[in-house]
């Protein structure tokens, strides 16, 4: 097991920076995901760590070691591409061999752990065939097992479920996690599907423009994003205008039209300064309008089998966006009352 | 144009495309000592008559031993420039492409009346083969080139990447992982060059040394004075070694070979 | 991208031969020819001393080469309209997704060029010759008294020289009609074209390209052709390409012929780049 730590890690490509100056910490045996959109150098990030991209700046340490100046090839990685990269001219049995060969592991052994591996990624009898003759799922396996089997000291994963159809892809999730967790291998999965992130990771690094913009466990990541973009990137969210009321130690007091709050924040503000308050669509509970509780109207509603959603229009205009279990419906032109623990509300910069 | 009169129109021209060929088959197995028609009867005497003919058979073992030649160097000098422009050329691509293509695009008189006097100032000379596999040799590494580029550009990068992060070294990569991928278009490419070569006739015309006739010349110089159907039977041998060499690559190595 | 990413030299060793070849054995022969244009011609030798621009002269001061090289690039051009012509309807036919016997057809298509081109002149010296096949054929039936000219004349050179190239035109097209996406045709039709506007509208530009290689192509390879010309049009008609090698091989006139090579080159190359201008393409080689 192997613990990795990045420091001040940049790649510049002429003068654009894909990655920026970005540190972090993996702990021995960490599933880590780097998240975040297309182009904000999650891919970079994972080649320099594997090897296969120079180092502008920065360094990348295994246990303390610094490996930027060793070649992919002897940095015992095991890595799990897009798209498989299989070697297509080799059997199942061939490509995991491939790895035990090039660490010339006597055949009994060499056999014995292709063995193990193949029942770990539920591949027995296939040995003799070749990619070409195995679904997206399966070769999605013995990409795995290929990886696995060298018992490298950290696994890369770059969007290795981006080519499966909806329902093998939260298979896979599990079946990968599940994995990792017995193998207790330090995993670095890059992706750019926040639920994927979520489900998997022990910690995720949220990216945006070859920076790290948040490192946290999921529920940090998802209910105290630092920052509006963060916010939005893991999730639908609603932003309602709020004003400082009064500002006490790290916290603040905001009236806003859903109601008056005293909130942790992380943002400096003044008395009557106005943030944005935000609330995720589904910690707002709707119920039959009231007297006393903030109201609303609903423009519109959607049933999507587990849930319904609905849009909403605050009397002062604003819009929000609620989700909630079927239980009650509303129909377009109801009016209804609004509840959401003040708890699940926080604070984000300055609105615009 | 409606389907019929399309189907109609291509089979006339296919007809066209085929039909000298077949005269010239044809014309070999005439018993009479002209090329006449229709043919005075069915007979191999031109056959007998040929493969007696020691100028001829020596032709012919001459184009198989430059085609052999040409065929190897072609076959690494292409292979390697092919890899470079794939794997490794990035501003410098289209220039290396264009490099590589030039000799088919520059008319082949030019290049060859070119080397020609290049052969003489540099003290080469014509006295033996050397000025002649040159020019086969640039004239054939465009086909190998193209073969083995298009073969390169179906190699996945990730493969390379993923031999890597098992810890395979440089060497290994290539012969266990890259070799094996393009072996069919370096193969392809180098059968391709040989036929090329074994037809070329421009250059082996202009740069040919003493009694170092390929098949091509001999026969041009024997149409010129002869019209016995000698010549058709020396021309479907020819045809028929080309066609061996073609059905060996497409049908017994499944290749296909990539001629543009 | 390049996998297994090498710093320093070894990239440019792989480079390197072929690099060397062309340097050393293409490009400076073709320096080489442009100053043996200048050279003084020889008495007794190819070549004598010192620098001149006589040859030039010569030709320029002689109708006879000017009309040779203006038959030489009429013919080359008629080859080329023909090779298009009739070469446009079997490329698209090849790449109709439903063809049956496609692999035959394209068989038949390639096969003119694994036959050397003197076997294919050869062949064509007996279907056009005076007692030739066609010629006889004709004069069994009672058609004909005396045989046709079809052969020592133009006609007999482009017939030959058409079928010679017609594959190096039906190939890029055929190249350049893959291309395509076969949906942009349906989506025409489904707008509304007709399918024929949608072939002139949709195939036809979008084809352009192949076009244009086809035609450079064949037209470059018809200006030097030899074997064609000499055996088919004997000592009657002549084009550049035979003269030039002529004068080399013969009469050992190394400056004159270089120059006579020359003039004809630059002539067609000149058409080549107009031919391009006009029909506004990229220079694309297949
Ligand atoms: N070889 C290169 N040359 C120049 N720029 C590059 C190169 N490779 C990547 N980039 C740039 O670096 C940035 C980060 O790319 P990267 O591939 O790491 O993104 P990513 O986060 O993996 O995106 P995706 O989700 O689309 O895979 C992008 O803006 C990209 O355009
Ligand atoms: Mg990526």
């Amino acid at each position: 097991m192997t613990e990795v730590s990045i420091e001040k890690l940049t790649k510049s490509y002429g003068n654009a920076r894909a990655v920026n100056a970005i540190s972090m910490k993996i702990a021995e045996g960490e599933f880590i995901s780097l998240l975040g959109p297309s182009g904000c150098g999650k891919t970079t990030t994972l080649k320099m760590i594997a090897g296969f991209e120079d180092v502008t700046e920065g360094a990348i340490r295994f246990d303390g070691q610094d490996v930027v100046n060793t070649p992919a090839e002897k940095r015992d990685i095991g890595m799990v591409f897009q798209n498989y990269a299989l070697f297509p001219h080799m059997t199942v049995e061939q490509n995991l061999a491939f790895g035990l060969e090039m660490r010339k592991v006597p055949k009994p052994q060499m056999r014995e752990r292709i063995a193990k591996v193949l029942d770990m990624v539920q591949l027995k009898g296939y040995e003799a065939r070749y990619p070409r003759q195995l679904s997206g799922g399966q070769q999605q396996r013995v990409a795995l097992g290929r990886a696995l089997v060298i018992e490298p000291k950290i696994l890369l994963l770059d969007e290795p479920l981006a080519n499966l159809d909806a329902k093998l892809r939260e298979e896979m999730r599990v079946f990968i996690r599940d994995l990792q967790r017995r193998v207790g291998i330090t995993t670095v999965y890059v992706t750019h599907d926040q639920a994927e992130a979520m489900t998997m990771s022990d910690r995720v690094v949220v990216m945006f423009g070859g920076r790290i913009a948040q490192i946290g466990s999921p529920t940090d990541i998802y209910e105290r994003p630092e920052n509006h973009e963060v916010a939005e990137f893991v999730g639908q969210v609603n932003l309602v205008q709020a004003k400082v009321e009064s500002v006490g130690e790290g916290t603040a007091t905001v009236t806003s039209p859903l109601g008056d709050f005293t909130l942790p924040t992380k943002i400096s503000v003044k008395p009557g300064n106005m943030v944005s308050l935000a609330l995720r669509p589904e910690a707002i509970e709707l119920s039959k309008a009231t007297e006393g509780q903030p109201a609303a109207t609903v423009l519109a509603s959607y049933y999507s089998g587990a849930l319904m959603d609905y849009r909403l229009k605050l009397d002062n205009g604003d819009e929000l966006h609620a989700q909630t279990f079927p239980v009650n419906r509303f129909a377009e032109g109801d009016r209804v009352a609004l509840h959401a623990p003040a708890e699940r509300f926080w604070l984000v910069g300055v609105s615009k | 144009m409606s389907r019929p009169f399309l189907t109609g129109y291509c089979l006339l021209i296919y007809a066209f495309l085929l039909a000298p060929i077949l005269v010239v088959v044809g014309a070999s197995f005439n018993a009479g000592a002209f090329l006449t028609f229709p043919p005075q009867g069915l007979s191999f005497r031109w056959y007998i008559t040929f493969f007696n003919n020691e100028v001829f058979m020596r032709a012919i073992r001459t184009s198989l031993w430059v085609a052999f030649v040409t065929m190897i160097i072609s076959g690494v000098i292409g292979t390697m420039a092919a890899l470079f422009h794939v794997l490794h050329a990035r501003r410098s691509k289209d220039v290396v492409r264009i490099a590589m293509l030039a000799p088919l695009l520059l008319p082949e008189v030019l290049t060859a009346i070119s080397l020609l006097f290049f052969v003489y100032a540099i003290g080469i000379g014509t006295q033996n083969m050397v000025g002649m596999i040159i020019g086969h040799v640039l004239i054939t590494l465009p086909f190998v080139f193209i073969n083995v580029s298009a073969s390169l550009e179906s190699f996945d990068p990730s493969w390379d990447m993923a031999a890597r992060s098992l810890g395979a070294p440089k060497l290994v990569r290539f012969r266990r992982i890259m070799l094996p991928m393009i072996k069919s278009g370096v193969i392809g490419g180098c059968l391709f060059a040989f036929i090329i070569s074994f037809d070329i006739f421009t250059i082996s015309f202009m740069l040919k040394g003493v009694g170092t006739s390929t098949l091509p010349i001999q026969l041009f110089d024997y149409l010129r004075t002869n019209f016995t159907p000698e010549a058709a039977a020396v021309s479907t041998v020819s045809i028929v070694l080309t066609l061996t060499v073609v059905i060996i690559s497409e049908k017994v190595l499944g290749l296909r070979i990539h001629r543009f | 991208m390049s996998p297994g990413k090498t710093k320093g030299i070894g990239p440019y060793l792989l480079i390197a031969p072929a690099g060397l070849l062309l340097a050393v054995f293409l490009v400076l022969p073709y320096l080489n020819i442009g100053v043996m244009s200048f050279r003084v011609p020889g008495q007794g030798t190819p070549y004598g001393e010192g620098f001149t621009l006589v040859n030039y002269a010569r030709f320029f001061a002689d109708s006879f080469y000017i009309w040779q090289v203006v038959n030489t690039l009429w013919i080359g051009f008629l080859t080329t309209a023909i090779c298009l012509v009739i070469g446009f309807p079997v490329a698209w036919q090849l790449t109709r997704p439903n063809m049956r016997f496609r692999g035959l057809a394209y068989g038949l298509v390639l096969s003119p060029l694994l036959v050397g081109i003197v076997i294919r002149s050869y062949g064509w010296t007996i279907l056009l010759g005076n007692n030739g096949l066609i010629n006889r054929t004709l004069t069994n039936m009672g058609l004909i008294d005396s045989p046709l000219p079809l052969m020592y004349n133009a006609l007999g050179i482009i017939i030959a020289l058409v079928h010679v190239f017609l594959p190096f035109m039906i190939l890029p097209i055929m190249n350049g009609i893959q291309g395509i996406d076969p949906s942009l045709e349906a989506a025409a039709r489904s707008l509304g074209a007709s399918r024929t506007t949608a072939f002139r509208r949709i195939v036809l530009p979008l084809s352009m390209p192949g076009i244009q290689a086809g035609c450079i192509l064949v037209f470059v390879l018809s200006l030097s052709a030899y074997v064609t010309p000499s055996l088919i049009g004997g000592l009657k008609v002549k084009t550049m390409a035979v003269t030039v090698v002529d004068a080399l091989i013969d009469t050992f006139q190394w400056p004159f012929g270089s120059a006579l090579a020359l003039m004809l080159s630059v002539t067609g190359a000149v058409i080549v780049v107009i031919f391009g201008r006009m029909t506004r393409m990229k220079w694309k080689v297949a």
